[in-house]
């Protein structure tokens, strides 16, 4: 046995409370957890996306999201 | 029939699920809701495409409807139909209510 | 689920009713193709024929200056197999 709890239990914790996922890609998203799979796609609402762009950060805001997998890096959270 | 593998004592399964009534928020759960609807479609790249979503699969390939391409903020193209490859998409957001 | 009554169940349904249409394809390094599609596979392999391909070639110092693309450069093709891999987005002729 690896470990006792798997990293997938610990997220799926943080189901209704507010994740910090970093994409591979110098984008941040910030939102409340709704739902995620074994690939970790993850569904977020009320979203704030960040960009960092040449002109700065740049926030958007999103409703109902779901995040490919295949781009997240790390999911940060508060248990 | 003695084979209690076939037929497990009615004591000892657990209650039916009750139905769903509101969906679970799982990434399935999401699709299923929001097909049908106009969304967002955030590649890696930055560059959007909103539409109406036809459909789409375990790959996340994606069939939108009266599609338009944004790329920083400004329409550049527009196409009736469009597949887009699931490898390159980032994101779906839902422009409505689910 | 069928939304708008076209027959399209699946996104690769789209592909499948534009066989023999010209479709235009978008690929990643600003490559952009018009062609007739004869064939396709679930990687998303293609072969076209009878293609034109554009490339969009941005001058950095000119994009610095905020300006947008510089150069575009085309040039046809009897027939093209695509690799998959590379497929961004494909649209098929307006059903309309």
């Amino acid at each position: 046995m690896a470990s006792q709890i798997l990293p997938l239990e610990l997220i799926d914790r943080c189901i209704g409370s507010r994740l910090w996922v970093i994409m591979k890609n110098e984008r941040e998203f910030v939102g409340t957890l709704l739902g995620f799979d074994d690939y970790v796609n993850i569904v977020l609402e009320d979203v704030i996306e960040y960009e960092n762009t040449a002109q700065g950060q740049k926030k958007t805001k999103l409703a109902h999201t779901l995040l490919n997998g295949s781009n997240i890096a790390i999911a940060s959270f508060r248990l | 029939m003695t084979d209690a593998r076939a037929e497990p004592p009615t004591e000892v399964s657990p209650p039916p699920p009750p139905p769903p009534v509101q969906l679970t928020g799982s990434p399935t759960d999401f699709l299923k809701g929001v097909v049908g609807k106009r969304v967002k479609v955030r590649l890696v790249s930055g560059v959007d495409y909103q539409g109406v979503l036809s459909c789409l699969d375990g790959f996340m390939n994606i069939a939108l409807e009266q599609t338009e391409e944004h790329v920083n903020g400004v329409v550049t193209n527009k196409y009736g139909d469009a597949f887009i490859r699931g490898n390159n998409v980032l994101y779906i957001s839902a422009l409505e209510a689910l | 689920m069928d939304v708008s009554g076209t027959g399209i169940q699946e996104p690769f349904d789209l592909i499948r009713l534009s066989l023999s249409e010209r479709v235009f394809v978008k690929l990643r390094g600003d490559r952009e193709l018009s062609g007739i599609l004869h064939a396709y596979d679930g990687h998303m392999n293609l072969i076209m024929s009878d293609v034109e391909e554009t490339i969009m070639i941005v001058d950095t110092e000119s994009a610095m200056a905020g300006q947008g693309v510089v150069n575009v450069a085309k040039r046809k093709m009897e027939m093209l197999f695509v690799r998959g891999d590379s497929v961004i987005l494909v649209s098929p002729p307006s059903r309309t």
